[in-house]
C-alpha cells in the first residue's frame, strides 16, 4: 500500500457525504412534513408562518451540523463513512474534539462555497486532504469493518490499542 | 367307579388326539395347495357379500380405531425405523428409483390430469397458505432472509468501494498530469 493509498480521495468522500446528506435530508422532510401537516389544521397569521419557517431552517442547520459534529467526534465516521469504511481523524491520528468537529463542518462549508474548488486539493495533496481537512487539521483514512481505529505513526499505519506502555508515538508528515 | 387305571387310558387318548391334529392340518394343506381351494378363494374374493363386508367395515369404525391403534402403537414409527436400516430395502429401492419404468410411470404421472387438479386443489385450499404464512414467519426463515440481505448488501457496498477508489486513483493521475507534479504512487 502507497503512503497516499490510506488516505481516501476525492469519490470515495463524495460517495459517503452523498449518503448522509441523503439520511439527513430524508429525516429533515419527514419530520418538516409531520410537522407542517400538524401546522396545517391550525390557525396560525403570516407572521407566525413566516417565524416558524426562520425556525425551521435554522433547526435544519442545527441539526445538519450535530449530525457531523457528533458523529465525527464519537465514532470519527458517520454512517456514510462506515458504509464506505472511512475515518475522519486528526492529524496525528487522535479522535477530533467537538469544537474541532465543528470548526471542520464550518471549513466544510467554506470548502463547498467555491463551486466545490475547496476541494480540488485533495486529488494533488499528498495526504489526500482538502480545505476543510486542512484548516481543522484532520485527514481522512480508510478504515475497514473489523479494524480497530488507526493511529498514523512515521506514516505507517496501526491500531490505536496497539501502543507499546511508556512510549509515544511519533509523527511525522513530512511527506504533506 | 373305574377300575381301569387312569394312566392306562390317557396316553394312547393324548396320542390319538396328535394324530388327529396332524391329519385335519394335513387335509387343511391339501385343500389350500388344491385346485379346488384357489376355486374357493376367488369365489371369496369375488363375492357380493366380501363385498358388502368390506363395505361396511370401511363405513364404521374400524378405520377410525385403526388409525388410533396405529398411532398409540407407533406402527408408523416401528415399521420406519425397521425398514431404514434394512440394506436390502435400500438397495431395492435405488434400483427401482434407477430404472427406465419407474421414470416412464413418473413422466406419465406428471403429465396426467391428475397432479394438475391436485394443484389446483391446494392451491385453492386455505391450509396450503396457512402453512406458507407458518413457514415465512418462522425464525429459521427470516433470519435466513435477513442474513441474505445483509450479505447482499455488503457486496454491492464493497463493490461500490472498489469502483471508487479505482476512480479516485484515476482521477487522481489526471489532476497530477494537468498540473504536471509527479504521482504519488511509486
Amino acid at each position: 500500500m502507497t503512503e497516499s493509498s490510506r488516505y481516501e480521495g476525492l469519490v470515495t468522500r463524495a460517495i459517503a457525504f452523498a449518503i448522509d446528506a441523503a439520511i439527513v435530508d430524508l429525516i429533515a422532510l419527514l419530520v418538516g412534513v409531520t410537522v407542517g401537516l400538524a401546522l396545517s389544521i391550525l390557525p396560525i397569521g403570516d407572521t407566525a408562518t413566516v417565524v416558524l419557517v426562520a425556525a425551521g431552517g435554522a433547526a435544519f442547520l442545527v441539526w445538519t451540523l450535530a449530525y457531523f459534529a457528533v458523529f465525527w467526534s464519537t465514532t470519527g465516521q458517520t454512517p456514510g463513512s462506515r458504509l464506505m469504511q472511512i475515518r475522519v481523524l486528526g492529524e496525528n491520528g487522535e479522535r477530533l474534539k467537538p469544537r474541532r468537529a465543528v470548526l471542520r463542518f464550518g471549513a466544510l462549508v467554506l470548502a463547498a462555497l467555491p463551486l466545490f474548488a475547496g476541494f480540488l486539493t485533495i486529488l494533488v495533496d499528498a495526504r489526500r486532504r482538502g480545505l476543510h481537512d486542512m484548516l481543522a487539521r484532520t485527514v481522512v483514512v480508510r478504515a475497514p469493518a473489523t479494524a480497530a481505529p488507526v493511529e498514523l505513526t512515521l506514516g505507517v499505519a496501526r491500531p490505536l490499542d496497539s501502543h507499546t506502555p511508556g512510549t509515544s508515538p511519533v509523527h511525522d508528515w513530512s511527506g504533506g | 367307579m373305574s377300575i381301569i387305571p387312569f394312566g392306562l387310558v390317557a396316553r394312547p387318548a393324548r396320542a390319538l388326539g396328535r394324530r388327529a391334529e396332524d391329519l385335519t392340518l394335513a387335509a387343511l394343506d391339501a385343500a389350500l395347495a388344491s385346485r379346488l381351494g384357489a376355486e374357493a378363494v376367488d369365489r371369496v374374493l369375488g363375492s357380493e357379500l366380501l363385498s358388502r363386508a368390506v363395505s361396511r367395515a370401511l363405513e364404521g369404525p374400524l378405520i377410525e380405531a385403526v388409525a388410533r391403534d396405529a398411532v398409540r402403537y407407533a406402527v408408523i414409527e416401528r415399521l420406519a425405523n425397521g425398514l431404514s436400516d434394512d440394506p436390502e430395502l435400500e438397495r431395492l429401492l435405488g434400483r427401482a428409483l434407477e430404472s427406465p419404468a419407474t421414470e416412464r410411470m413418473l413422466v406419465r404421472v406428471l403429465e396426467s390430469r391428475l397432479v394438475d387438479e391436485a394443484v389446483r386443489r391446494l392451491l385453492e385450499g386455505e391450509e396450503l397458505w396457512l402453512v406458507v404464512d407458518e413457514i415465512a414467519q418462522s425464525p429459521a426463515v427470516t433470519e435466513a432472509i435477513a442474513r441474505q440481505s445483509v450479505s447482499f448488501a455488503d457486496q454491492v457496498a464493497g463493490q461500490v468501494r472498489d469502483r471508487s477508489r479505482s476512480a479516485d486513483a484515476r482521477l487522481e493521475r489526471a489532476a497530477r498530469r494537468v498540473l504536471r507534479k509527479p504521482s504519488a504512487e511509486p
